[in-house]
């Protein structure tokens, strides 16, 4: 029976070439999208799926209260570790200090690399169940130790050996490998690290991480930890919560909250909003999972349309069926065996165009998804999903055509009934409403971006490069390659800076001001600059001055942003001072010289942040910021600069980040939802189109008659034209009237997660609307037309 | 084996009721061949329907075989159905996209007989009808002739007690006409009960017993036999 009703789905594919393409193209192109939507779903689940003991890893974050505003991050001090290690290490497995993950240079012989890496506590290694490939698991114990990743290892030694070499970091520590691991795979936390130098190292080679020992107030550290096996991350917290407040009586003020955030959470939930936590790529993973399961279902629609519409056509076969004695259960199952046989054929073609568009895909996402061919649960989960869509998309008309009346069939008198196209107009409806609604969502999306893009920033991007000089050999020699950079002609100023222009590394309390209201908890941006910030900058003086070889007391000097002098209060900040609050150990006090237009440092999305600029005097440069000179050209400048930097530091090599491209990556997390939704936008209005497609020709074979007779009558093309698209764009002014107000109300709450943000305006409404009617009218017109044109002779001979 | 007694049908529209069959009765024994005559609209196809269990009556009572099936459920009507009866149409009604063979195998498929078995029984058929030769072409390559001898075939291949024949040669000339009567007359003398509606006086003679009927009633009755 069923290699029957295989045969019978087969010839009439065969039979059908226009019907059975649209049906396997439209289910197969939203088959293939589903598909990679689920994989990257998939990825985006089984991350940190690497580490063995993902459930019981943590990293330690806090909550810090200021102003009645929970700030939550990973930043903790010392003392903490200390503090856990005395009175709560029964609970650990593991507890972990670790740097900030930090660009070195590595140098073995001639070769001289630049990676990402750690300073970590020694159990890291077997927390995280590295695999050590050579050397030993314990390579962290010596204080002048270095384990690598493989990759590393071959950039440095190739196929030798790496195991009691020595590399040279940063030009100034000789350290001795003492294990190679296998490079953590992509989709993982810790994928970028190459290297791991030992905590003992990293607290030595500083004084002030050293004296960072005691204080509870020097936020600059992090912690990972794994729990005991025999408890949970919720009453470890519950233990833990109060430790730095209870030790800490100045810190104690800022209601800091210890607390332990699970490995689980890392990647998809990783927001906290005022010390609660507020999702983050989960929401992406909903967002796509949504659109994925709509352009399925776009897709199915077209078959249950396509299906219903030719129900005419296969209304006979039911009827003989019945009269040989099929009851209709059989017949269902017959119509469900077709639908099947055609989407197993759909994800087959479905496969092959998941496998073409997996590598674009990829570069679109960010993803480095491979086909998974041989894990079982990935064929398991297709076959479920074939069985789904089978289901979704042969239910409907199975039921539809299984309830044909044999005697009216098989007298010839079976018409569709009246409301029998009811069903499928609702169809095409939702398809359009669909398609339309993502339309409005793309169009806001790009739109936001485009906002935040066209922000006045506050400085001038355009020509400005900011080089890494984090090693200790670039010291001191910041005045020297200035006046060297200028003289070669490829800079026309030079200023350092303590964190990269797009960021902010660096947030200070403790400070006192003439009016500052009694209680007020600061928070501000610090970063230390020098001379010639504002020039090299193309900052925006609002009053005052930038810092000047001509004010020696300039040392002790400071500019504030806008946002800063509001923040304060400060009324005529010029002249003013800003102190230290501890007055036991006080600093010299800043005096405030100018006042810069807000420099948007952080998320392009969000307030500028209170900001201070302090003159750098303690050595802390993390960058030179140059300006190119703009009398040649970009690569004249780089080679000109290379030269002076080579010249310098002929150990070194010569990296160096535009600011206009670092300030670019701030957009790219929204640009990649753009690119996807863009994609998926067009794959949603092509599939929805196949089936307005497959309806017209549909519509204008069954009314072959009517419109030959209009023709003898006088009716002109363009009458028959409009005949038979005004039902469809119809449809689409109904989907319009209900995808509009959805979408602006989707789209108006999704806006509000962005301080600075566009609104869903009415001439987005309106493209969507004039596009998709445009779009509808194309569609239908090419059969229309095709049928209007034809010859009436024809098809009332036919009859 | 068919015995109907005062069976009713109405069609009704909006407005209006039509009576197709009114009080209608009459018996159908084993091995006999009736012919149904009368004009258009008469209720002679709606009473094949029914007989054929395609088609639900509104009053009266059906009995096949000495037991009421007019109030039998779909599933018990297609069992009945697929088993006892065979039907030939006046526009033969086959499956374009199934071949002679496949066509003629259908309703043994239905009936769940295995496949070795099938294929004998559908090739002796074929065999019988004349028609082997074309076994593998499609309905759309054959002359109304041998399209109609295909369904004769799909009605007989079960080996049904009852073949209900709706106009079966409305729709072919003379000779191919006269070449289904004779198939027909076959089977009804190797033991089928044959019961044709027919509008041709022609064919109507074939038959052993003519019932005339108008306005869903019957009106005369003549026995040939």
């Amino acid at each position: 029976m069923i290699k029957n009703y295989f045969k019978i789905a087969f010839r009439n594919l065969l039979k059908n070439k226009v019907y059975s393409l649209i049906n396997i193209s439209g289910l197969a192109i939203g088959m293939a999208a589903t598909m990679l939507i689920g994989l990257w779903i998939f990825d985006e689940l089984n991350y940190n799926n690497y580490f063995k003991d993902k459930a019981t890893i943590a990293q330690v974050f806090q909550h810090e209260s200021a102003n009645n505003i929970v700030d939550t991050g990973p930043a903790i001090p010392r003392p903490l570790e200390f503090a856990l290690r005395e009175d709560h290490a029964d609970n650990f497995k593991h507890i972990i200090m670790a740097s900030w993950e930090q660009p070195r240079y590595l140098k073995h012989g001639e070769t001289n690399i630049n990676r990402l890496g750690h300073a970590i506590q020694e159990g890291a290694t077997e927390m995280l169940n590295l695999e050590v490939v050579e050397g030993v698991r314990d390579g962290l114990k010596e204080k002048n130790s270095i384990m690598i990743s493989k990759s590393t290892s071959a950039s440095l030694f190739g196929s030798e050996t790496a195991i009691g070499k020595i590399i040279k970091v940063n030009n100034q520590h000789d350290l001795v490998v003492t294990g190679v691991y296998n490079d953590i795979p992509e989709n993982n936390s810790f994928s970028d690290v190459d290297y791991l130098i030992p905590w003992k190292h990293y607290i030595s080679s500083q004084e002030w991480i050293e004296n960072a020992k005691t204080s509870w107030g020097n936020n600059s550290f992090q912690m990972f930890a794994q729990i005991n096996d025999n408890t949970t991350m919720e009453a470890v917290t519950s233990k833990i919560i109060d430790v730095k407040k209870n030790a800490s009586p100045e810190e104690a003020e800022f209601n800091p909250q210890i607390f332990l955030f699970p490995m689980d959470d890392w990647h998809l939930r990783s927001d906290f909003e005022n010390g609660v936590q507020s999702g983050g790529r989960i929401e992406n993973v909903w967002l796509f999972g949504v659109i994925g399961i709509f352009i399925l279902l776009l897709a199915c629609i077209n078959f249950v349309n396509l299906s219903t519409a030719r129900s005419e056509k296969r209304a006979t076969e039911v009827g003989i069926r019945k009269s040989i004695g099929s009851h209709r259960g059989q017949l269902i199952f017959q119509f469900l065996t077709e639908s099947f046989s055609i989407v197993l054929l759909a994800f087959v073609v479905a496969i092959g165009i998941v496998l073409i568009s997996l590598n674009g895909f990829n570069n679109l996402a960010s993803k480095a998804i491979i086909f998974p061919w041989s894990n079982g649960m990935f064929w398991l989960a297709s076959l479920l999903f074939i069985l789904i869509t089978s289901v979704l998309s042969g239910s409907y008309p199975a039921l539809y055509l299984s309830s044909f009346n044999p005697v009216s069939v098989l007298k010839g008198t079976f018409k569709a009934g009246r409301y029998s196209s009811l069903p499928r107009k609702v169809l095409v409806v939702t398809q359009f409403t669909v398609s339309i609604a993502l339309i409005i969502g793309t169009l806001v999306v790009i739109n936001q971006i485009q906002f935040s893009k066209d922000r006045p920033v506050g400085y001038n991007r355009d020509g400005l490069i900011q080089i890494p000089v984090m090693s200790s050999e670039f010291i001191g020699k910041h005045e020297t390659m200035r006046t060297q950079f200028v003289a070669s002609g490829g800079a026309i100023s030079m200023t350092t800076m303590s964190g990269p222009a797009t960021q902010v590394w660096s947030n200070r309390s403790g400070y006192t001001w003439e009016g500052k209201p009694v209680g007020f908890q600061e928070d501000l941006a610090h970063t230390s600059v020098n001379y010639d910030f504002v020039k090299t900058l193309g900052l925006k003086l609002v009053e005052g001055r930038g810092f000047s070889r001509d004010f020696p007391t300039d040392s002790n000097a400071v500019i504030l942003n806008s946002t800063a002098v509001k923040y304060m209060g400060i009324k005529d900040p010029i002249g003013k001072y800003i102190r230290d609050s501890d007055v036991d150990d006080p600093f010299t006090p800043l005096k405030i010289i100018g006042v810069i237009d807000d420099m948007i440092v952080q998320s392009p999305y969000s307030p500028v942040k209170q900001s201070m600029y302090v003159f750098e005097k303690y050595g802390n440069i993390a960058f030179y910021d140059l300006r190119l000179n703009p009398a040649k050209s970009t690569s004249e400048n780089l080679a000109l600069i290379e030269s002076v930097f080579k010249k310098n530091f002929p150990n070194t090599p010569f990296d160096y980040q535009f600011v206009d491209e670092e300030f670019g990556k701030k957009f790219r997390a929204e640009e990649r939802i753009a690119s996807l939704a863009r994609v998926f936008t067009l794959l949603a209005i092509f599939i929805s189109c196949l089936g307005l497609f497959g309806l017209a020709s549909f519509v204008a074979e069954q009314r072959t008659k009517e419109i030959g007779v209009r023709k003898v009558l006088g009716a002109s093309i363009s009458q028959l034209w409009m005949l038979l698209s005004k039902d469809f764009i119809k449809l689409v002014v109904v989907a319009l009237l209900i995808a509009s107000p959805v979408a602006y109300y989707i789209m108006g709450q999704w806006l509000q997660k962005f301080s600075y943000r566009t609104s869903v305006t009415w001439d987005v409404i309106a493209i969507a609307c004039f596009g998709a009617l445009i779009i509808t009218l194309i569609t239908v017109s090419f059969q229309a037309i095709k049928a209007a044109t034809s010859n009436p002779v024809k098809s009332l001979r036919t009859e | 084996m068919i015995q109907i007694t005062d069976l009713e049908k109405f069609y009704k529209t909006e407005e209006v009721q039509t009576i197709a069959l009114n009080k209608l009765s009459f018996e159908v024994k084993n091995g006999e061949f009736v012919a149904i005559m009368g004009p258009s609209g008469c209720g002679k196809s709606t009473l094949l329907n029914i007989i054929g269990l395609l088609d639900d009556p509104d009053g009266g009572s059906f009995q096949f075989n000495g037991e009421e099936v007019s109030n039998y459920n779909e599933r018990k009507r297609s069992e009945l159905r697929k088993h006892n009866v065979g039907f030939v149409f006046q526009s033969f009604n086959l499956i374009d996209e199934l071949t002679v063979f496949e066509n003629v195998e259908l309703p043994l498929i239905y009936t769940g007989v295995k496949p070795a078995e099938r294929k004998k029984r559908v090739e002796e058929v074929l065999e019988k009808m004349q028609i082997m030769h074309r076994r593998n072409h499609f309905p759309q390559q054959l002359s109304g002739g041998q399209q109609q001898r295909v369904a004769v075939a799909r009605a007989v291949v079960n080996n049904p007690k009852l073949i209900l024949a709706d106009e079966p040669t409305g729709n072919l000339d003379s000779t191919n006409g006269n070449e289904v009567m004779d198939l027909l007359i076959d089977l009804n003398e190797a033991g089928t009960t044959i019961i044709m509606v027919t509008h041709s006086e022609h064919d109507a003679k074939y038959s052993h017993r003519i019932i005339r009927m108008l306005d869903g009633q019957k009106v005369t009755e003549n026995i040939l036999v």
